[in-house]
């Protein structure tokens, strides 16, 4: 309060007169250094030098007591050409992310137009379904894991029941059937996410264009696909990028239901990373850094793809 | 007639509703019912419901099986976590919404950039990082990284608040003659509470879940997070699935009764990123 020695007049004064004090959108850099200096010291410590620092671990195998030695691009080279493991690891992740993905978006668009479609106790539905996406990984992969018990898991149970007894297995413990069974599980834990955005997507479209279509005795599944799914598409573009995004660096799921087994029917490319680093005693953190840089630029280079793919379209229309 | 028909074409639909409903909900109440169940019992029937109700198996889990601390370690981690967060991102998203200065694009741009980080590119080196400075398998290592992990999407979420603040407030503000610190506490903070509220929900939400970073960072058990214990009580106690589920239950709980009292805002604050 230095300043208020000044009257309040006098100041208003100088301020009308253009002084530079008053106008809010400026401020001394010292000030805005302060506001911004806590955000950047963390984020430079422990987000851009771990960031740079994995870049440079890549190029280095470090050995027993941090020893590094550079290597260049072999790695890069042995985990491209020798690395089978990995490979495995990347068409696992790839079938995920596509399923998952197409899953994620439709499935959350067909529930949420359930729920456009003015049910009873739409507002409680909406409560219920969303309830898994609050829940964490290892409560959802343990309730996942007790469910798809071959003994008394409610799956094989289920099917007993329905008389299709040749249908009951094991379904983790298969190498044909545990990465589906694991899609189901990320499946039902983010339906309800998509589905709400989709549902603020849907009360948010003008209601004289839907008003329209039923004035025009448009069915309902050619106004689905020809007014409410182009309207949709910058939502539908979002979620599509978040949800491929999210399943590219897939870990925790996979980690706490199968642990990338059996036979690496599940291993995905994160936790083969987890597993090179910390798992097999190899002590050496560049080659699983070789890793998490090839993915990340895989990640980036796909993400563009898609945007820019979706969006080009997008200007063609107009 | 008509009206009957009507309501017969919707039957799939709403056979379909109670099914999702089920499918959705199910579950939960199924691990609620076997956390007051014994073993013994749950391997008799597992879809029973209790018999007598063993409540005793909570304080068992709480002090027996460790379940005590790491509810207070998750507890101390995430809410020291989120309090940081918010003061550190508010200030941030204030000054990049607020002022203009030379540079506020490449701060924004990086800061912002952290969102696409996978975690992956950033485990393997904290680990390093954190061994180096000392602050290897401690909380307070674990806080600072949930604080460097968020921040991005904190600042991202309370700058797109910030900036929509009509400048009219703050010009005023100014002829009044508040100071730059003034008009954050007393002005941008309290009308920011509605965003800050999403973004303290959205964190809590996601820290109080975290595993993979806890799982890298800390190894002493009397210094594990809930989602850790539980992972390790799973791996000594396979079978013991009475007390995975009671322990289930007692991480679960927070968020749970969260929900019951503030679902419309916890919805908001686990999607605000993605409606923009």
């Amino acid at each position: 309060m230095a300043e208020s020695a000044a009257p309040p007049r006098a100041r208003r004064v100088a301020w009308l007169a253009g002084d530079s004090i008053a106008d809010s959108r400026q401020a001394p850099m010292r000030t805005i250094l302060l506001f911004l200096a806590p955000a950047l010291l963390v984020y430079a410590a422990f987000t851009i030098y771990p960031v740079l620092r994995t870049f440079y671990n890549s190029v280095h195998t470090i050995g027993p007591r941090n020893v590094q030695t550079f290597v260049g691009l072999d790695n890069f080279a042995a985990l491209l050409t020798q690395d089978r493991v990995f490979w495995k690891a990347v068409v696992n992740t790839a079938l995920f992310t596509v399923v998952g993905t197409i899953g994620d978006v439709l499935g959350g668009l067909l529930l949420a137009l359930c729920l456009f479609a003015k049910v009873p106790l739409a507002r409680t539905l909406r409560v219920v379904w969303f309830t898994p996406v609050l829940m964490s990984y290892v409560v959802v992969g343990i309730i996942w894991v007790w469910l798809y018990d071959y003994d008394w898991g409610l799956v094989n149970l289920l099917l007993g029941w329905l008389g299709l007894e040749s249908w009951q297995q094991s379904w983790l413990g298969d190498p044909a059937t545990a990465l589906w069974a694991l899609v189901v599980t990320h499946l039902w834990k983010w339906l309800g996410f998509n589905m709400i955005i989709f549902l603020a997507a849907l009360h948010a479209l003008p209601e004289e264009v839907l008003g329209a279509a039923e004035l025009d005795n448009c069915g309902w599944f050619a106004k689905l696909v020809y007014i409410i799914i182009p309207m949709l598409r910058p939502t539908l573009v979002n979620l599509l990028v978040l949800s491929f995004i999210g399943k590219m660096m897939m870990f925790d799921l996979v980690w706490i239901m199968t642990g990338g087994g059996p036979l690496w029917s599940t291993e995905t490319v994160s936790t083969y990373v987890y597993k090179r680093a910390f798992n097999w005693n190899t002590f050496d953190l560049g080659y699983p850094s070789a890793i998490a840089v090839l993915w990340f630029i895989m990640i980036l280079l796909f993400v563009m793809l898609i945007t820019r793919l979706l969006r080009s379209r997008d200007r063609l229309e107009f | 007639m008509r009206l009957w028909l009507n309501h017969l074409r919707r039957t799939p639909l709403v056979l379909f509703l109670i099914l999702y409903t089920i499918l959705a909900g199910g579950p939960f109440l199924w691990v609620m019912s076997m956390s007051l169940r014994t073993t013994p019992e749950i391997f008799d029937n597992p879809y029973a419901l209790p018999v007598r109700l063993h409540w005793e198996k909570f304080a068992n889990a709480w002090t027996n099986s460790n379940y005590g601390t790491y509810f207070w370690n998750s507890l101390i981690v995430v809410v020291t976590a989120v309090a940081l967060l918010t003061l550190i991102g508010a200030m941030a998203a204030h000054c990049l919404a607020r002022y203009r200065f030379r540079g506020s694009r490449l701060v924004r741009f990086v800061i912002l950039s952290g969102m696409i980080l996978p975690p992956q590119l950033l485990i393997l080196s904290l680990f390093q990082i954190l061994l180096d400075y000392g602050l290897y398998n401690s909380l307070a290592g674990l806080i600072i990284v949930y604080v460097a992990t968020q921040l991005a999407m904190t600042v991202y979420i309370l700058e797109g608040f910030f900036a929509q603040l009509p400048q009219d407030l703050f010009d005023a503000a100014r002829m009044d003659g508040y100071g730059d610190f003034e008009i954050f506490w007393r002005i941008t903070l309290p009308i920011g509470v509605p965003a800050i509220f999403t973004t303290i929900t959205l964190n809590f939400i996601i820290l109080w879940n975290e595993y993979l970073y806890a799982v890298v960072l800390l190894t002493d058990d009397e210094k594990r997070t809930l989602p850790l214990g539980i992972m390790h009580f799973m791996g000594g106690h396979q079978l013991d699935v009475g007390m995975i589920a009671t322990g289930l239950i007692i991480a679960i709980a927070p968020v749970i009764l969260l929900y019951a009292l503030f679902s419309e805002t916890m919805i908001k604050g686990m999607t605000a990123g993605a409606v923009r």
